[in-house]
């Protein structure tokens, strides 16, 4: 016969096989809402099989946001002795690479010549604007694409050698055609962004910088010096003082304007209300500054402000009064 | 100027917004663990359950929903399933995720997170999930390792070690229970 406590120690177990077993199950692709019900049910069955998933749960998550520094643990004990060819494999490469940059050099010196007129060519500059609650598709002569949103103004210039974009205030995502000859490069915020062949966001607000990419590699500069290169879901964002940092982020969410929405992970209040005050015509102003800094997580779908402010103030202790200027929000 | 129709205080509430948003009040907490296991991220799980609130919300308040759960989880998982088409999969096998933790740009400083001094910290726990998931069974391990640190599929996983899907999800159900068994504390 069993004792109380090795029966309470074996239910343990066994909910924890369980919840491991629906770990594995739902993080399949073909996961249903039949298998959700069915896991509703199960969370429901013993308070101990809620305890077990959530432990289960939690140490994946820590696994996920660990996988890199996990990896590069693990690595070591696989490899073992591919390690010893690496400094003659090197001393030839550079070798290698110091002719092919001397050739280069030549090469290029004598192409100068030949590419000089191509300058004489006349650039064409266009320029497009957005009002406040615009959106615009933009289709370039070369394919390139440009989506530009509320506020927003572009003066496009192409030229024989290269296509430039002068974004000032605003916010675009740019879908490259990749012309190795003739460059893309958006200035904006006081530097350049250099696409090598892909689709990116740029958000200029004075001073301040974000680009995301979500295909390809991007190149940020400033005025000097080389810049950095962007991967795919990577954003850097160059504050007002010129610090720069680098997050891994989902570009989907970046991108979520075009589709009418917008995504937030805990942004202050403020800054919705300035972006919902770019998408629409009709102003929304906050009257108490203690809601200022209520941070916002979620994705607001782009209807109307009223509509935005009756789904916010569900969530927050926040209150819109319409006056006839703009929709006021108080505290509630 | 003429202002959007109703009154922001007009808010619709638990009761007369329908037993769907009933339910869901009810089942929040149950569906963002639902999703979790497929997102892979606890944040993006609760973005999805956002999004499911926010189509719920703007539903004509329905008087009569048969089963409201098994809309709910349907719901659901269909979100689940556009986000993931829709997110372009930068996986950490194609995609350079490394980066220095310092660099310049045009003269400038760039630091990348985390901060610097959190990293011995957090070498250390590295090593000790990395020991858990070397002391698994060798097949076990290579399963978790390929699905859940390398972020390949468990179709991908199964045609990487030439074993069928119902094994690797055998392989991750246990492997699950061995290091949650090892880990916690």
């Amino acid at each position: 016969m069993t004792s109380p406590m090795e029966n309470l120690v074996s239910r343990d177990s066994q909910a924890l096989a369980e919840a491991g077993a629906w770990i594995a199950r739902l993080a399949d692709e073909g996961v249903s809402g039949d298998d959700g019900l069915e896991f509703d049910a199960w969370l429901a069955a013993a308070p101990q099989n809620r305890e077990a998933y959530g432990q289960a749960l939690v140490l994946m998550m820590e696994f996920e946001a660990r996988a890199e520094a996990v990896l590069a643990e693990l690595v070591p004990a696989d490899r073992g002795q591919t390690v010893v060819p690496i400094t003659a494999a090197r001393r030839r490469t550079a070798v290698g690479a110091w002719w092919a940059g001397a050739g280069g050099v030549a090469i290029a010196a004598g192409l100068a010549v030949t590419v000089l007129p191509a300058y004489l060519a006349a650039p064409v500059v266009t320029t497009y604007a957005t009002d406040r609650g615009q959106h615009q598709h933009i289709s370039l002569a070369d394919g390139s694409k440009l989506d530009l949103d509320a506020e927003t103004r572009a003066v496009v210039t192409y030229s024989r050698g290269e296509r430039r974009i002068a974004l000032s205030d605003g916010q675009a995502i740019f879908d490259v055609t990749h012309d190795a000859n003739r460059p893309f490069v958006v200035e904006a915020a006081g530097r350049q962004v250099r696409d090598l062949g892909t689709q990116f966001d740029v958000k200029a607000q004075g001073h301040e910088l974000t680009v995301t990419v979500a295909r390809g590699r991007v190149e940020v500069a400033g005025t000097a010096g080389h810049g950095i290169d962007l991967s795919p879901g990577q954003r850097l964002a160059i504050d007002k003082t010129g610090v720069g940092r680098l997050s891994a982020v989902d570009p989907a969410e970046t991108f979520s304007w075009r589709s009418g929405r917008l995504v937030y992970r805990a942004q202050p209040l403020a800054e919705v209300v300035a972006d919902l005050n770019r998408q629409f015509v009709q102003q929304t102003e906050i009257a108490d500054p203690k809601i200022a800094d209520l941070p916002i997580t979620g994705v607001i779908v782009l209807d109307n402000p009223s509509a935005v402010m009756a789904r916010l103030s569900l969530m927050l202790p926040i209150k819109a009064v319409p006056s006839d200027r703009a929709l006021v929000l108080t505290r509630r | 100027m003429a202002l959007a129709s109703g009154p922001p205080d007009s808010r619709p509430t638990d009761q007369d917004a329908g037993p769907l948003l009933a339910a869901f009040l009810e089942t929040r907490e149950n569906l963002v663990m639902f999703l979790a296991a497929r997102t892979r991220s606890m944040a993006t799980a609760e973005d999805l359950a956002q999004d499911l609130y926010l189509k719920i919300a703007a539903m004509e308040p329905q008087a009569e929903v048969r089963a409201p759960k098994a809309l709910l989880y349907r719901m659901a998982s269909n979100l689940m399933v556009d986000h993931m088409r829709s997110t372009q999969r930068a996986t950490r096998r194609d995609g350079q995720w490394r980066m220095d933790t310092r660099m310049t740009l045009g003269g400038l400083d760039v630091v990348s997170e985390p901060a610097a001094d959190e990293a011995l910290v957090e070498k250390e726990r590295a090593r000790l999930l990395a020991e858990a998931v070397a002391a698994l069974p060798p097949q076990m391990g290579r399963a978790f390792r390929l699905h859940k640190l390398e972020g390949r599929s468990q179709a991908e996983t199964a045609e990487a070690m030439g074993i069928s899907r119902k094994m690797v999800e055998a392989h991750i159900a246990a492997a699950v229970k061995h290091l949650v068994q090892r880990l916690r504390t």
